[in-house]
């Protein structure tokens, strides 16, 4: 098939770009075939929450005290307790859920994988910029990988824009920020000649990543913006993950982005301490429900907004000798966990037996934002729409 | 990673090529200074322009050169070069700490033991080889630590020793662990029954040498190695415990090195904080300072926007050691020296007009100018 040609700049730069996303939208039969059905569909917004780190449900969904939070989105919306996983280490596994493909890899590998994801496929299909699509994560470096792929139809310029909570808003950073003190303010004439001469250099401005030049601009600005709220300040045993949470919150709040990705990882205190990893579930409920509530409280947003929530994985069966958990002994609270959907198009109060696997997420959010994950692997949800 | 793209440094390279080929290094007058150890290898050495020197510094010691350096090393050879940074220390912590990346021991997992904290020392003194540094670096605690249990434990072990997909090799796995509980096992064709027995033997594996070479070739020359090659390297360095030293020296001065000098790629993060502080203040950030902001710009999955504002943070701040206006009396000459220190390269004559007409308008301040240089891409790359 020959796929149609065109810039990053000419996709996502202004009017200009929207016509070029509506001309592609317009060129792919696929496009054509679900613009109908999106037309029905209220859900606008998707935020896709792999609440990773090794989760079972034994401590979600079947102890309901831990988790009121998710526990109130299952009813009213749909579960899956049999969703199959892959014991792919935490990367590898959560990677799976946003590129609907499960492949194995290391788990200290600290790169792009070769697969498009989820945010790939509806930035390129929907012609979104990347203020549209972002990834709030809590694992370090590591999860940024999961903003975009090396895939050569793919790649950077359809990329999430990808905020790491305890990686910049921490008070160490903010120290650094305060130390030096802010940049000083530039005047229109100013930041003219500074673009001027930035213009001039021959090797070009297209730093091949995410963002424009104008979303950079939007970027920086909400990262400062960020630093003097309270996110930096944030403590505890789930802080990486309460921060990860917090940003989703903001980044809903300011951005309304399409596709709201958050990656959490805080749970794998659990090697070393049950009890942790319980405390970490609970607070991480509490987080969850404070970017629910966003929701909620938002007319536009309440009616238009999908949440999927669900681990990369479970964990062991029984305690380790550190009275901890571990993730490989193969039984059932490892392979399987349970997929919370919430959203105004979905059944509510449905549960779906029926085993499916985390890699059928990624085409499902694609779906309904009438995009195709061409290379997943996984297929849609079923039983999901009401 | 991004991929590479051919950017301005290839005219550069080049010229500098070309510039090699007239002088020889026969003719040169550095030559006499050219260590006998180099000059018995045969390999032909280079002229260091710019470029090159930014991008040797850089891919050897993490960093710019400063600008004394620079005012030493320009015009003179590659291979000269080559022999001091070898024989120096800052060669091998760079090393050290492009391994303690690669296993993510960074942050509260960063070792400090006596013995890793001598790795480059001992490196540098010849008394150990890089297996036995990886080795070290294998046992230390902060290590077990980063990757607690068996089933995590022995899984980073055969994936970043040794290269194997552990899905692949569930036997193997499920015997390492054995080992690591302390009961004997066969693992990878050797007795062993103890967590330090797992690490050794995947140490001793053949595996681990190639698959250590191997990422190190594609971290300094972009490319997969030729497979006979890296047998042939592998082979050497089982033998030699030092012969580490002597192939990236020839790495460096392949012909497969110009090709990478053509092709930029993003700097990974933890080289840009180093190479602002270093071109803006002519010094290396403290440790604190470098690890924080690594961290920060580590969070992005595009960093652009966070290495702008921390440049003109450091360009605002004073920090940084700029002229005033009223003293630069050549704008020409100024602009044209920016372009060489911090891209590598010769202005375009299109470009010094711009830069020196922007320059005189009285809303322009030095401080202007450098961040128009510094929080362009082709800064970011290298």
């Amino acid at each position: 098939m020959t796929r149609p040609t065109f810039t990053r700049r000419s996709v996502l730069s202004g009017s200009a770009g929207a016509l070029a996303g509506a001309a592609l939208v317009g060129a792919s039969p696929h496009a054509l075939a679900s613009a109908a059905l999106l037309r029905e569909r209220k859900t606008k917004h998707v935020i896709l929450v792999a609440f990773a780190g090794g989760v079972r449900t034994r401590e979600t969904l079947d102890t309901p005290d831990n988790v009121p939070v998710l526990k109130q989105m299952a009813d009213e919306g749909v579960v899956y307790p049999r969703t199959r996983t892959a014991n792919l280490g935490h990367f590898g596994a959560a990677m799976s859920i946003f590129t609907g493909i499960s492949e194995a890899r290391g788990i200290r590998e600290n790169a792009r994988g070769p697969d498009p994801t989820v945010f790939e496929y509806v930035r390129r299909d929907a012609g979104l910029s990347a203020s549209e699509v972002w990834m709030s994560t809590s694992g370090g470096a590591q999860q940024a990988n999961y903003a975009y792929s090396t895939h050569s139809e793919y790649g950077p310029a359809f990329g999430a824009n990808t905020l790491d909570g305890d990686g910049v808003f921490n008070q160490e950073f903010k120290d650094i920020v305060d130390r030096f003190g802010r940049p000083r303010e530039m005047d229109g004439r100013e930041v003219e000649l500074l673009e001027r001469m930035r213009g001039s250099i021959e090797s070009g401005d297209d730093a091949g990543g995410v963002n424009t030049a104008e979303t950079a601009r939007q970027v920086e600005r909400y990262i400062l913006d960020e630093l003097t709220r309270g996110t930096a300040d944030l403590r505890g045993v789930n802080a990486g993950d309460a921060k990860s949470l917090q940003v989703a919150r903001n980044l809903m709040l300011m951005f309304r982005p399409k596709l709201l990705g958050v990656s959490l990882q805080n749970a794998d205190v659990a090697h070393g301490s049950y009890n942790s990893y319980v405390e970490v579930v609970r607070r991480n409920d509490v987080a969850l429900g404070e970017l629910w509530e966003v929701v909620r409280s938002d007319d536009s947003l309440r009616e238009s907004t999908a949440i999927i929530v669900l681990p990369e994985f479970g964990r062991d069966r029984d305690l380790n000798s550190r009275r901890g958990l571990d993730h490989g002994d193969g039984s059932d609270d490892l392979n399987y966990v349970s997929t919370v959907c919430w959203g105004p198009d979905f059944k509510r109060g449905h549960v779906v037996n029926r085993e499916v696997r985390t890699i059928d997420v990624c085409p499902t959010v694609c779906d309904m934002l009438g995009a195709k994950a061409r290379m997943a692997r996984g297929r849609k949800l079923p039983q999901l729409f009401g | 990673m991004a991929g590479g793209s051919p950017r301005l440094r290839l005219p550069a390279a080049l010229l500098a090529l070309f510039a090699w080929a007239l002088a020889g290094p026969a003719v040169s007058q550095r030559a006499a200074q050219v260590p006998d150890d180099d000059l018995s290898r045969g390999a032909p050495s280079r002229t260091l322009d710019s470029g090159v020197l930014r991008a040797v510094y850089l891919d050897l010691l993490g960093r710019p050169p400063y600008r004394a350096e620079r005012d030493e090393w320009l015009g003179r050879q590659l291979a000269d070069l080559l022999g001091e940074l070898t024989r120096g220390e800052e060669l091998w912590e760079h090393w050290t700490e492009e391994q303690l990346y690669y296993f993510l021991l960074i942050d509260n997992f960063r070792p400090r033991s006596d013995r890793v904290v001598a790795i480059p020392g001992d490196l540098r003194e010849g008394r150990i080889g890089v297996r036995d540094a990886i080795h070290r670096i294998v046992l230390s605690s902060s290590f077990d630590q980063r990757n607690p249990g068996p089933d995590t434990f022995v899984t980073v072990v055969m994936e970043q020793l040794l290269g194997l997909t552990v899905q692949k090799q569930p036997r193997e796995l499920h015997i390492g662990k054995q080992l690591y509980d302390g009961q004997e096992g066969m693992f990878l064709g050797r007795r062993g029954r103890s967590q330090a027995d797992v690490v050794k033997i995947s140490i001793e594996d053949r595996r681990c040498l190639s698959q250590l070479l191997e990422r190190e070739y594609r971290r300094l020359l972009r490319r997969d190695p030729d497979r006979r090659e890296l047998a042939r390297w592998t082979k050497r360095l089982d033998k030699d415990p030092l012969a580490y030293r002597d192939l990236f020296r020839d790495w460096i001065q392949s012909e497969a090195y110009e090709q990478r000098l053509s092709e930029e790629i993003v700097q990974p993060n933890r080289l840009y904080v180093r190479s602002m502080y270093v071109d803006l203040v002519d010094r290396l950030p403290d440790k604190e300072e470098e690890r924080r902001m690594r961290n920060a710009l580590d969070g992005l999955s595009d960093p652009g926007p966070l290495r702008a504002v921390l440049a003109r943070l450091l360009l605002d701040s004073g920090t940084a050691a700029l002229p005033a206006k009223d003293e630069i009396e050549d704008p020409t000459a100024w602009v044209g020296g920016l372009f060489e220190r911090l891209y590598g390269r010769a202005a375009t004559p299109t470009e010094l007009k711009s830069f020196v007409t922007a320059f005189h308008d009285p809303a322009c301040r030095p401080a202007t100018v450098l961040y128009a240089l510094v929080s362009h891409p082709e800064y970011h790359s290298f």
